[in-house]
C-alpha cells in the first residue's frame, strides 16, 4: 500500500510538471504582448521596450517558465500585469469558494443518488423504482446552468425565499452564507445526482445477482440485511469511478453556476482575467484547475484501493 | 446450537412459479447423521427442493406442504421467522465456491458473521472462527482467517463455506453440487470431509460416483418428483424405476468401440412434462397405463413406475 501510494504521488507530481509545461506553453502562443496591453495603442517602442524589461517577457520562455513554475512551487502566481496585484492570494481566495460550493454540489448529489438509486434497484419492479429511474433520464439532459435558472425563477423570483444570487462570507454571516449557496448547491448536485442515480441503480442491481448475497441470506440475514452488510461497499466500487469523473465535471460547471449566481470562485476569476486580458491571471486560473482535476484523479485511484482488496 | 436429535422431514412438498408446478408431492425423511444423496438431470427440481427447505427461493416461486426439522417448520414461515434458521438450524454450501465470498471481506470475519448474527458475542466468535477454519482443515487457519478470498484456491473457499455452515452446530447440512467446480484431486479430499463432519446431509449432484462414495441413501428426481428412492446399494445395483436404469446405464463404463448408452430425448422444460407418469414420453417400456401417474411405494426401496425392471 505504501509502495503504491509513492508510485501513485510520483506520478502525480509528473504530470502536474507536464500539465505545467502545458499550460506555460499554451498561454505564451496566444498573440498579444502583455506590456503592449498594458499601455495602450499610443504607447512607444521605447516605453514598451522597458515595460516587458519590468516584466520580464523579454527574456527566453524557458527563463520565463523556470520563474513562473519555481514561484508556483513557493505558492507565487507572479504579479498582475494589469492591476499590478499579487494573483496568488486572488486564487486563493477564490479557490475556497469554488471548493465549498463543488464540495457541496457533490453532497448533493451523493445525498439525492444513493438513497433514490439503492431504492431504484431494490424495487426495479415496482412502478415507483421505474419512475425514479425515468425521471432520473430527464434529470441527465439538463445542463446545470439551466437548472440554476429554473431554481431561480421558483425560489427566488417566484417564491422569494432565497437569494437569486450574491455571497456573503462564512465569517460575516453563516445563515446568509447558507442561504447563498443553497440555489447554487441545488443546479449543480441535482443535475449530477440524476446522472449518479444511474449508476448507483446498476451497480445496484449488479451486486443483487451476486452469489455472496446469497451466502448472506444463507447465513440468516434478511435481503435488506444482506444488501446493507455486503452489497454497498461492493457496489461503491463502480460508483467512486464516475464520481472522480463527476467532480471534475462539477469542477467546470462551477465556472458556469458562478456566473449565474455572481458568486466569487475560481470561475469568476477566470472568466474576469479573459475579460480584462490579464494573461498571467488566466494561466494561473487554468494551472489551479488542471492541478485540482489530477488531485481528484489521485485520490479516486488511492480510494478504490482502500475499498477493494483485489487490488492492492 | 439445535438439538441434536433433528430429524428432517419433509411431506408433499410442492414448489411453485405461478401456474406452473416445478416440485410435486416430494416426501421423504433424513435422520440425524444420515447421509442423503439427491440425483437427477438439470431441471428435475432438486436445487429448488433444496432452496425450498433453507426458505431462499427466488422471487415470484413458492413452496408449500410441510417440512419440519425436529420441531421447527422450515416451509411456509414467514421470512423474518425463517431467517433465524438459516444458518443455524439448517446451513447450505453452493456449488461455485469462487463468487460465494464477499471478495471485499476478510475470510475471518465472514465465518465469524454467521455466529454473530445468531447471538455469539463478536470476539468469541472471532476466536471459533478461526476453530472452525482449523476444524475443516485448513492449513495455518489464523493466517487464512485474515486472508481475502481472493487470495485463497477454489478448494479452500469451498472448506470456508463448510465452516459457514458448520459454525452454529445445524442439524441439517445441504450441498448443492459443492465439488463440482473443483479440480478432480480437490474433490475427493472434500468429500471425504463433507461426510465427515455433516451432522445429517442432503446431497444434490448429477454424479453418480459421487453419491455412491458420500450417501448411504439416495432420491432419484425426475420433472419435480421422487421417482425412486433407497438404500445405495440396492438402488444402484438393482433399479427398479425405468429412469434410474437410463441413468446408470449412461454412467457406466462401456467397451470400446460400442456405443454409448443415453435415457432418449432430453429434459422437457418446465411445465411440459407429461401427464401421468412424468418420464413416459422417453420411456421405451411406456403402455397407456403410464397416462395415470404411479404413486411412490415400497417400503426402504420405493419407486413409481407402473413396467419397473426386475
Amino acid at each position: 500500500m505504501t509502495l503504491y501510494l509513492l508510485k501513485r504521488l510520483a506520478v502525480l507530481l509528473a504530470s502536474t510538471a507536464v500539465a505545467a509545461v502545458v499550460v506555460f506553453a499554451f498561454m505564451a502562443l496566444l498573440p498579444g504582448d502583455p506590456a503592449e496591453i498594458a499601455l495602450g495603442v499610443n504607447a512607444t517602442p521605447e516605453a514598451v521596450a522597458a515595460l516587458r524589461q519590468q516584466f520580464g517577457t523579454d527574456r527566453p520562455p524557458v527563463a520565463q517558465f523556470l520563474d513562473w513554475s519555481g514561484g508556483l512551487l513557493q505558492g507565487d502566481f507572479g504579479t498582475s500585469y494589469v492591476t499590478s496585484s499579487p494573483i496568488g492570494p486572488q486564487i486563493g481566495d477564490r479557490l475556497g469558494v469554488t471548493a465549498v460550493l463543488v464540495l457541496g454540489g457533490m453532497a448533493v448529489a451523493l445525498a439525492v443518488a444513493v438513497p433514490l438509486g439503492t431504492y431504484a434497484a431494490v424495487r426495479h419492479r415496482d412502478p415507483l423504482g421505474a419512475a425514479i429511474s425515468a425521471v432520473s433520464q430527464v434529470g441527465i439532459a439538463i445542463p446545470a446552468f439551466l437548472a440554476g435558472i429554473l431554481l431561480v425563477f421558483v425560489f427566488a423570483v417566484q417564491a422569494q425565499v432565497l437569494p437569486s444570487g450574491g455571497y456573503v462570507p462564512f465569517a460575516e454571516d453563516p445563515g446568509e452564507w447558507l442561504r447563498g449557496l443553497l440555489l447554487p448547491w441545488a443546479s449543480l448536485g441535482l443535475v449530477q445526482g440524476a446522472v449518479l442515480t444511474r449508476y448507483v441503480r446498476s451497480a445496484v442491481l449488479d451486486v443483487m445477482r451476486e452469489d455472496y448475497l446469497r451466502t448472506a441470506r444463507a447465513k440468516g440475514r434478511g435481503s435488506t440485511g444482506a444488501l446493507w452488510r455486503h452489497g454497498l461497499r461492493n457496489a461503491s466500487v463502480p460508483v467512486v469511478t464516475v464520481l472522480g469523473l463527476q467532480l471534475a465535471t462539477l469542477l467546470i460547471g462551477a465556472v458556469v453556476v458562478e456566473r449565474v449566481f455572481v458568486i466569487p470562485g475560481l470561475g469568476d476569476l477566470l472568466l474576469n482575467g479573459v475579460a480584462g486580458r490579464d494573461l498571467l491571471l488566466v494561466q494561473g486560473v487554468v494551472m489551479v484547475l488542471v492541478a485540482a482535476v489530477l488531485v481528484i484523479n489521485f485520490v479516486v485511484d488511492v480510494a478504490y484501493h482502500l475499498l477493494d482488496p483485489r487490488l492492492r | 446450537m439445535s438439538d441434536p436429535v433433528s430429524t428432517l422431514r419433509v411431506e408433499g412438498l410442492t414448489v411453485r412459479a405461478e401456474s406452473l408446478e416445478l416440485v410435486r408431492e416430494v416426501s421423504f425423511t433424513i435422520a440425524p447423521g444420515e447421509r442423503v444423496g439427491l440425483i437427477g438431470e438439470s431441471g428435475s427440481g432438486k436445487s429448488l427442493t433444496a432452496l425450498s427447505l433453507m426458505g431462499l427461493l427466488p422471487e415470484a416461486v413458492t413452496a408449500s406442504g410441510t417440512a419440519r426439522l425436529g420441531d421447527r417448520d422450515l416451509v411456509g414461515v414467514p421470512e423474518n421467522r425463517v431467517k433465524d434458521l438459516r444458518g443455524r438450524d439448517v446451513s447450505m454450501v453452493f456449488q461455485e465456491p469462487m463468487t460465494a465470498l464477499n471478495p471485499l471481506m476478510r475470510v475471518g470475519a465472514q465465518v465469524a458473521e454467521v455466529m454473530t448474527l445468531h447471538g455469539t458475542p463478536r470476539h468469541e466468535a472471532r476466536e471459533r472462527a478461526v476453530a472452525m477454519l482449523e476444524r475443516v482443515r485448513l492449513p495455518e487457519p489464523g493466517q487464512v482467517a485474515r486472508a481475502y478470498p481472493h487470495q485463497l484456491s477454489g478448494g479452500q473457499r469451498q472448506r470456508v463455506m463448510l465452516a459457514i455452515a458448520l459454525a452454529n452446530g445445524p442439524g441439517l447440512l445441504i450441498c448443492d453440487e459443492p465439488t463440482t467446480a473443483l479440480d478432480v484431486t480437490v474433490q475427493k479430499q472434500m468429500l471425504e470431509l463433507i461426510a465427515e463432519v455433516a451432522p445429517a446431509l442432503l446431497f444434490i449432484t448429477h454424479d453418480l460416483a459421487v453419491v455412491a462414495s458420500v450417501c448411504e441413501r439416495v432420491l432419484v428426481m425426475y420433472g419435480g418428483r421422487v421417482v425412486e428412492s433407497g438404500p445405495i446399494r440396492e438402488v444402484f445395483t438393482r433399479p427398479r424405476h425405468r429412469y434410474t436404469e437410463g441413468l446408470l446405464a449412461a454412467s457406466k463404463l462401456t467397451p470400446r468401440g460400442t456405443r454409448l448408452p443415453t435415457v432418449q430425448g432430453s429434459v422437457p422444460s418446465a411445465g411440459q412434462f407429461p401427464d401421468g407418469c412424468v418420464f413416459r414420453n422417453r420411456c421405451p417400456h411406456a403402455t397407456p397405463t403410464c397416462e395415470t401417474a404411479p404413486a411412490l411405494t415400497g417400503d426402504g426401496h420405493a419407486f413409481a413406475c407402473w413396467h419397473p425392471a426386475d
